[in-house]
């Protein structure tokens, strides 16, 4: 309510001609596009051209081909497995800013976000460069003598995408962690040091359950921002790290079928909507503040 | 007692070194090449070289696509700062269905880019527009609004009352309160969502790709050139693009954190 202070002495009366500017922009460039699209998963294609009679053909495929729903499945996996990852890297490193003072916590937070910054694409071309079989890491890994000949393991398959995403979004999953964590009163962790708890227990029993949501969200961004992704796989995916992003794209390249793109759209949509919610659901901050 | 601590003081700095070490490896290897010359995976330490940088100037077709960054970042920023602090007027102001207003702004940000971009190729189609430089700038518009809309919320929202009802205690109209009072204590918050969301379209790949014409942007022209491979000069650019958009972001928290600071000031 104190928010609303500002707004009576200026904003009297709101007449329904601004209210139809107010929403003019985004209902047609946001809402309008988004129905349109759902419509047309409904829609199919014939020779080419797109046929505007409503089927449930497209969902139909979807669920009873063979190819398209363990991809999806697989795919979920994968951005839940990129998702994981990301947090047990993420964890200890958020938790690790926030043992530091002042200044050197927020540098060096600056400092993990600052690859952020740095051109997408550019990243991924670079990481896969990293990758390869003659990459930079088989060289490392050969010239220090953990191998004996460069690994096919990590060369342009799932696994390739997995690492890539990881390295992508870390900083996504670092910035909700380490807010979670700074957010949780000392004085909890000094009350729980005088009652005789060691440091473990007092990890275990306060500061872990307190720093949850953070994790919820970090685990909801990572998954969004994987599973969206077309680019990654496409590069570094090579011919068996085939995505549901990819699958999704390629409707509207070489395969050419809107419609049934549209569709498999709103399953991407739903999983996405799912993910988000979750992360609403779980990432509220229930008593941490004091 | 005392050792236990420090040795999961240790274990924690060692994986937040393992972190940084593996944020930066791909931000290494285009800065690297742009001075040493790569050949299958071994950098060529003994010749340093600066001729990249010069290779770079000659690159007509890059450079052309660096200006039509530039232009569709500039567009979009004027595009979305207006109708972001707009809408954050309305919402603060209790404008009607404001709470639904809101939703239909944060959607393209909370959907995958692949989404807005498909949902907003078949409505570009549906309406008989060309792919061009407008749908690009559209579609950037569309998934930038947030951020602007957001940043300048926030500041609305921190604003004091006081200053508008000294304003008008002092016999100030409603535009004199808006132009005098309200619009400069914006102006930071303004400038600062300006700059991230410039920052956010110079780098959109995903809309992009999706919406572009013949004529597009960086990002989307060097991952069409990524398929044969990158000449050396890209990285040259690419280390200039970083320190660059390091630059604006260092200006944008300028803009948006210290407040107290230059209250304090003045």
């Amino acid at each position: 309510m104190r928010s609303a202070g500002l707004a009576r002495p200026v904003a009297i009366r709101w007449s329904p001609l601004v209210t139809a500017l107010a929403f003019a922009l985004p209902v047609v460039f946001v809402l309008a596009p988004l129905a349109i699209f759902l419509v047309y998963s409904f829609f199919s294609v014939d020779q080419g051209q797109i046929v505007y009679a409503p089927t449930l053909a497209n969902y139909a495929r979807f669920f009873t081909d063979p190819v398209f729903l363990p991809v999806f499945w697989r795919t979920i996996m994968l951005c839940l497995s990129v998702a994981a990852i990301s947090i047990l890297l993420a964890y200890p490193t958020a938790y690790f800013l926030t043992t530091l003072r002042g200044r050197w916590r927020y540098a060096l937070l600056m400092l993990l976000m600052v690859p952020l910054l740095m051109s997408y694409v550019i990243k991924i071309y670079a990481i896969r460069s990293i990758l390869g079989l003659n990459g930079f890491l088989n060289k490392a890994l050969v010239g220090l003598g953990i191998i004996a000949e460069p690994s096919t393991l990590f060369v342009f398959n799932m696994n390739a995408i997995l690492l890539t995403l990881t390295l992508l979004l870390i900083p996504f999953a670092i910035l909700p962690i380490f807010l979670a964590l700074e957010r949780i009163p000392q004085v909890l962790l000094r009350a729980s040091d005088d009652l005789g708890a060691s440091s473990l227990q007092t990890f275990l029993r306060i500061t872990l359950p307190l720093s949850l949501p953070g994790v919820a969200s970090a685990a909801s961004f990572v998954f969004v921002l994987a599973i969206g992704d077309f680019l990654t796989p496409q590069m570094v995916g090579g011919i068996s790290g085939f995505t549901f992003g990819r699958i999704l794209y390629s409707q509207f390249g070489t395969a050419f079928n809107w419609p049934f793109g549209a569709a498999l759209s709103v399953a991407l949509a739903m999983v996405v909507i799912a993910a988000i919610l979750a992360g609403e659901r779980f990432g509220r901050n229930r008593g941490a503040s004091l | 007692m005392i050792v236990a601590p420090r040795l999961s003081t240790i274990l924690l700095a060692a994986v937040t070194t393992l972190v940084a070490v593996l944020l930066y490896s791909p931000l290494f290897v285009p800065i690297v090449s742009s001075f040493f010359p790569v050949a299958r995976g071994e950098v060529d330490w003994s010749s340093p070289t600066v001729s990249t940088y010069a290779a770079l100037a000659g690159n007509h077709e890059i450079l052309a696509a660096l200006r039509t960054t530039l232009v569709v970042g500039l567009c979009t920023v004027v595009l979305a700062v207006v109708s972001g602090t707009l809408l954050a007027l309305y919402y603060h102001g209790r404008g009607a269905g404001r709470s639904l207003l809101q939703f239909i702004v944060f959607l393209p940000f909370l959907m995958p880019p692949i989404i807005s971009g498909l949902a907003l190729l078949i409505f570009f189609r549906e309406i008989g527009l060309e792919r061009s430089l407008l749908t690009v700038v559209i579609g950037h518009t569309v998934f930038v609004l947030a951020i602007v809309y957001r940043t300048v919320l926030t500041r609305l929202q921190s604003m004091s009352r006081t200053l508008v009802e000294a304003s008008y205690d002092l016999g100030a109209t409603k535009w004199q309160t808006f132009w005098r009072v309200i619009l400069p204590n914006l102006s930071s918050a303004m400038i600062g969502g300006a700059i991230l969301a410039f920052a956010l379209s110079f780098d959109e790949t995903m809309i992009t790709i999706l919406v572009t014409g013949t004529q597009t942007t960086l990002p989307v022209r060097l991952w069409a050139m990524m398929r044969l491979g990158f000449s050396p000069d890209i990285n040259a650019l690419v280390a200039l693009i970083l320190m660059f958009t390091v630059l604006l972001c260092a200006l944008a928290a300028r803009f948006l954190i210290p407040r107290q600071v230059a209250t304090q000031r003045s």
